[in-house]
């Protein structure tokens, strides 16, 4: 199994985010979407798989490893993944091609010759090159969301973890994000992604897990519970998003 | 409506400077009353100026501990430097200075006017700044944290590659006000009598009544210290600055 969680729970103060949840996704996946109500717990659901946050009870496994304890570990556990929030998470002070470059000078100890490198051809490769002495301020959301991209992606990570990557983009500016997360699927990177992009889910996700205030309600193939939900609150969910 | 709000601003300022310039360009002085004294202002300036410059780094120190202290997660660095910075703003500095020298300089065997002078000056200072510190520290969005971690920094490494550049840009013209007032507040100490540069003019005026070219060169003294902060504080701020 690549990921498996059981009875996984989350409490902040007295809001329960996630309650009980246990999913087991196969090895074969190489996409796995979250979709659901805003709410739902996606978002706690992704912080628990990247080691961001430890959970209250219950355990979290990937790769057949577990999700440490200490805070030592559960550092190494998140430089092995790549993370990208909805929006707002390059650091305005610097530039694009500083934000790239720092965590792999930082964090995986690349030579700066060797990460210079490496951020100016991932950035270039999305269509960034003109931009890299730019800072995030002076680019677009679209523009920004791509170099956050690349500093996810740039250390290689096994698991490239995505908060609705999309959410606060225009629909153009979606589109080119989209593009560029199905690129790398094609590519083979497996992706952990919440989104509220049901077509790009139905299309691109091999597994999907439905969260709804707090709980899993389904999982299962995509297209499978895309085309015959088994309940009626997934129907009626994907009925009121799919409609327009 | 802001055209107005402008040229009404240029007016009341403009004439207000202008009237007060004449005023003071047109009383009769006595300079030759005071020349004999030039030495002693001179010395003063020196004075104040040797003063300034070691309390502002020593002000800088201090205000950097007391909010690390205060940012602590332990309770007992943080309920200390609170009281700390509680008991130094709330109380005058001229009594500081007092209780300083008079009390607690001696029974610890120190006698330096200069000395005491300037560490509780630094104190004095640093209190204030530990405020601004800490107040630019805790205007860094959460989401800078979130994205830190997620990248897989360390606090350390999140404090010093994030948080703390993005903060020196907004505490800069905050600090470089409390700087401003470092020096002008020197002049404080002749409570225990520094012969600092206002202290000097006391005794000028003292010894001659002359008191208006007594204190006047107070003016063009303490401006020519006090400008350039201003001038390097907004230079620093061109070189940190990002768009948001
Ligand atoms: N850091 C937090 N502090 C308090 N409540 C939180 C926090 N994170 C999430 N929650 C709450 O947990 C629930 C699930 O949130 P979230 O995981 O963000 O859902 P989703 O991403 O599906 O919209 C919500 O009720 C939310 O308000
Ligand atoms: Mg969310």
């Amino acid at each position: 199994m690549s990921i498996e969680t059981h009875g996984l729970r989350k409490q902040y103060d007295s809001t329960v985010a996630l309650s009980d949840v246990s999913v087991s996704v196969g090895d074969d996946v190489q996409v796995l979407a979250l979709i659901g109500p805003s709410g739902g717990g996606k978002s706690t659901f992704l912080r628990l798989i990247g080691g961001l946050e430890r959970p209250c009870s219950g355990s979290v496994s990937v790769d057949g490893k577990t999700l440490p304890d200490g805070e030592r570990a559960l550092l190494e556990w998140r430089k092995r993944n790549g993370f990208l929030f909805q929006a707002f998470n390059l650091f305005p002070h610097l530039t694009a091609e500083e934000n790239v470059i720092l965590p792999l000078v930082e964090v995986h100890e690349i030579s700066r010759e060797e990460a210079t490198a490496g951020a100016r051809e991932v950035l270039s490769r999305f269509g960034l090159g003109d931009h890299l002495a730019k800072q995030p301020g002076q680019l677009s959301g679209g523009q920004q969301q791509r170099v956050a991209l690349a500093r996810a992606i740039a250390h290689r990570p096994r698991w490239l973890l995505l908060d609705e990557p999309t959410s606060a983009l225009d629909p153009e500016m979606k589109a080119e994000v989209l593009d560029l997360i199905d690129e790398l699927r094609q590519n083979g990177q497996r992706i952990i992604l919440s989104t509220h992009e049901m077509g790009f889910a139905r299309r691109a996700a091999d597994h999907v897990v439905f969260l709804s205030g707090g709980r899993k309600l389904e999982e299962g193939n995509a297209e499978r519970l895309f085309t015959s939900p088994e309940t009626a609150e997934v129907r009626s969910f994907l009925q009121k998003v799919m409609k327009w | 409506m802001k055209a107005f709000l402008g040229v009404f601003v240029s007016v009341v300022l403009g004439s207000t400077f202008c009237f007060v310039f004449w005023v003071v360009i047109s009383h009769e002085y006595q300079w030759s009353d005071i020349a004999p004294y030039k030495g002693n202002f001179v010395s003063g300036w020196w004075t104040t100026l040797l003063i300034s410059a070691i309390a502002l780094v020593g002000s800088i120190v201090i205000g950097a501990l007391l909010t690390s202290g205060q940012l602590s997660p332990w309770s007992a660095p943080r309920v200390l430097s609170r009281t700390f910075v509680e008991i130094i703003r709330g109380t005058p500095l001229l009594t500081q200075i007092l209780i300083g020298y008079y009390l607690v300089a001696p029974a610890i065997g120190w006698d330096s006017r200069f000395g005491v002078g300037v560490l509780i000056l630094s104190c004095f200072a640093g209190a204030y700044l530990s405020e601004i510190f800490r107040g630019g520290i805790e205007s860094i969005p959460s989401t800078q944290w979130l994205s830190a971690r997620a990248i897989g920094f360390t606090d350390a490494q999140t404090y010093r590659f994030v948080v703390i550049p993005q903060a020196i840009r907004r505490v800069l013209p905050a600090s470089a006000g409390q700087f401003a007032n470092l020096i002008k507040d020197s002049s404080l100490l002749f409570v225990i009598s520094v012969h600092e540069f206002t202290m000097q003019a006391r005794e000028v005026n003292a010894n001659t009544y002359a008191t208006f070219e007594a204190y006047l060169p107070l003016i063009f003294g303490y401006f020519v210290l006090t400008f350039p902060i201003s001038l390097i504080s907004r230079h620093l701020e061109k070189r940190f600055s990002y768009e948001h």
